[in-house]
């Protein structure tokens, strides 16, 4: 990553300079999110090509208009992630082929560390971030959790899900909103801010 | 189409709405419920964090190193010199417009959108009730395009929201159309778009054809609306305040579109 001089900078002030058409600040956030946003687009995309497509419109489109961030709706994180969520979603939503039942799936992943390597080359945060995360969902009643992964990496309506697992509409809207309540309760105590500067080696 | 919920009921939906799950009328709904409720609304913004947080139950994978490459690729042309942006102490500055269509492509596009939506179209047939009012617009978009005297008109923004879309199909002999819209931004709380039909381009003759609210995640949406359309009517949409809109527009277009003949 070059640039040093970015890495004293906030994800919010990194935002202010993409605004004023600084690649330098664009390449700072990629550096801090990049890799957050491949990953997930892989995890829902499960294809390689459309993952980068997809993460490479989510950078552009902040280039292209980094007004749109509000800080006041939330961090830079949170905004970058959404957007790699909702078009990574649409896009399997179109490409019925990419769908999977894979709840099976969805429990190994969070048993095991998937990823040593990046004990070495990630910044301590993200790690933590990502177990705490981890550790929340797998305190979730199995049904509540299946409902969020298949909504959330599967991509499938309420109504899909509902279809998929056997059970009414209406329970799977409430196993949603008890999982996502519990998610929020588990994770407040993080005390989750705008992430602090720093880069990969 | 508005189906009365409690709170209670809203509440629960606030969950699949973060997580793009609602069913579209459910997001219709709620999307509207959130335009006037100031509770729903905190909720939200609580619960977009703990989904973006999901993320990183992702399985952590490096990025190609092209990815970054094609980015880059896309942006120098466009990039400040090194050293020529100013380091932030106030608010974040504007930055350029991204191209615009051509009018003959975007023409162009709207047609083939059309072409992709009637195949879409077919896929949904089968679907449940809830999504038959899209398919029915979308099936009057596909007969519209079809239809002689049906204008396609493709509005510009005037400088509006970056990436939105937004095309009329409309027939002066049947006084009706299809709005097809894409990429629309959220409103404001107590906000909702209001589409326009304004004879010969004068505002104050402005004539109500559609009040609605962009759905999150659902790609192209199809609306329609009824509207007295004579030669030269001009369409445009505004920000209006919710739920039902205003009888004549409160605010400056933001997207605004003339027939070619106009």
């Amino acid at each position: 990553m070059r640039g040093t001089s970015y890495q004293g900078l906030r994800d919010g002030q990194l935002v202010e300079l993409v605004a004023q058409r600084d690649a330098g600040a664009l390449e700072a956030l990629y550096g801090r999110y990049g890799r957050a946003a491949y990953s997930l687009a892989r995890r829902i995309l499960t294809e390689e090509t459309l993952a980068q497509d997809v993460v490479q419109e989510v950078f552009l489109s902040l280039w292209r208009d980094a007004r749109r961030f509000d800080a006041d709706r939330g961090t830079v994180a949170t905004y970058l992630l959404s957007m790699t969520h909702h078009r990574a979603v649409d896009v399997v939503r179109r490409e019925e082929k990419l769908r999977r039942w894979r709840t099976s799936d969805e429990g190994l992943e969070l048993e095991a560390d998937p990823d040593p390597k990046a004990r070495v080359e990630e910044q301590v945060e993200a790690t933590e971030r990502r177990a705490e995360v981890r550790a929340a969902l797998k305190d979730l009643p199995e049904a509540q959790r299946e409902a969020l992964l298949l909504a959330y990496f599967g991509g499938y309506t309420q109504r899909e899900v509902a279809t998929l697992v056997g059970v009414p509409l209406g329970t799977v809207k409430t196993r949603m909103a008890a999982g996502m309540r519990k998610m929020k309760a588990a994770l407040s105590d993080a005390g989750r801010e705008e992430q602090q500067p720093w880069t990969r080696q | 189409m508005d189906t009365p919920m409690s709170h209670s009921e809203f509440e629960e939906l606030a969950a699949g709405y973060v997580l793009g799950a609602l069913e579209p009328d459910d997001e219709h709904d709620f999307q509207r419920h959130l335009g006037g409720c100031a509770t729903c609304e905190a909720n939200v913004r609580e619960l977009e964090a703990v989904a973006g947080e999901l993320a990183y139950a992702a399985p952590p994978v490096d990025p190609p190193d092209t990815l970054w490459a094609g980015i880059r690729r896309e942006i120098q042309p466009e990039a400040a010199p090194r050293g020529a942006t100013q380091r932030p102490a106030g608010p974040a500055r504007g930055g350029r417009r991204g191209p615009r269509l051509l009018p003959g492509l975007a023409a162009a596009a709207a047609i083939l959108m059309v072409a992709v939506l009637s195949v879409w179209n077919l896929s949904l047939r089968d679907e449940n009730a809830a999504i038959r009012d899209r398919v029915a617009a979308l099936e009057r978009a596909t007969q519209l395009a079809n239809d002689p005297n049906a204008s396609l008109v493709t509005m510009d923004e005037v400088p509006g929201p970056e990436g939105a879309q937004a095309t009329v199909i409309a027939s002066s002999r049947q006084d009706r159309g299809v709005l097809l819209i894409e990429s629309l931004p959220p409103l404001a709380r107590d906000r909702v778009y209001e589409l326009w039909g304004v004879p010969q381009g004068d505002i104050a003759q402005a004539q109500k054809a559609l009040v609605f609210v962009p759905l999150r995640r659902q790609g192209v949406q199809a609306l329609e609306f009824e509207v007295p359309i004579q030669p030269g009517t001009v369409f445009a949409i505004t920000d209006e305040p919710g739920p039902d809109g205003s009888e004549k527009p409160t605010s400056q277009p933001l997207l605004v579109g003339a027939p070619p003949s106009a």
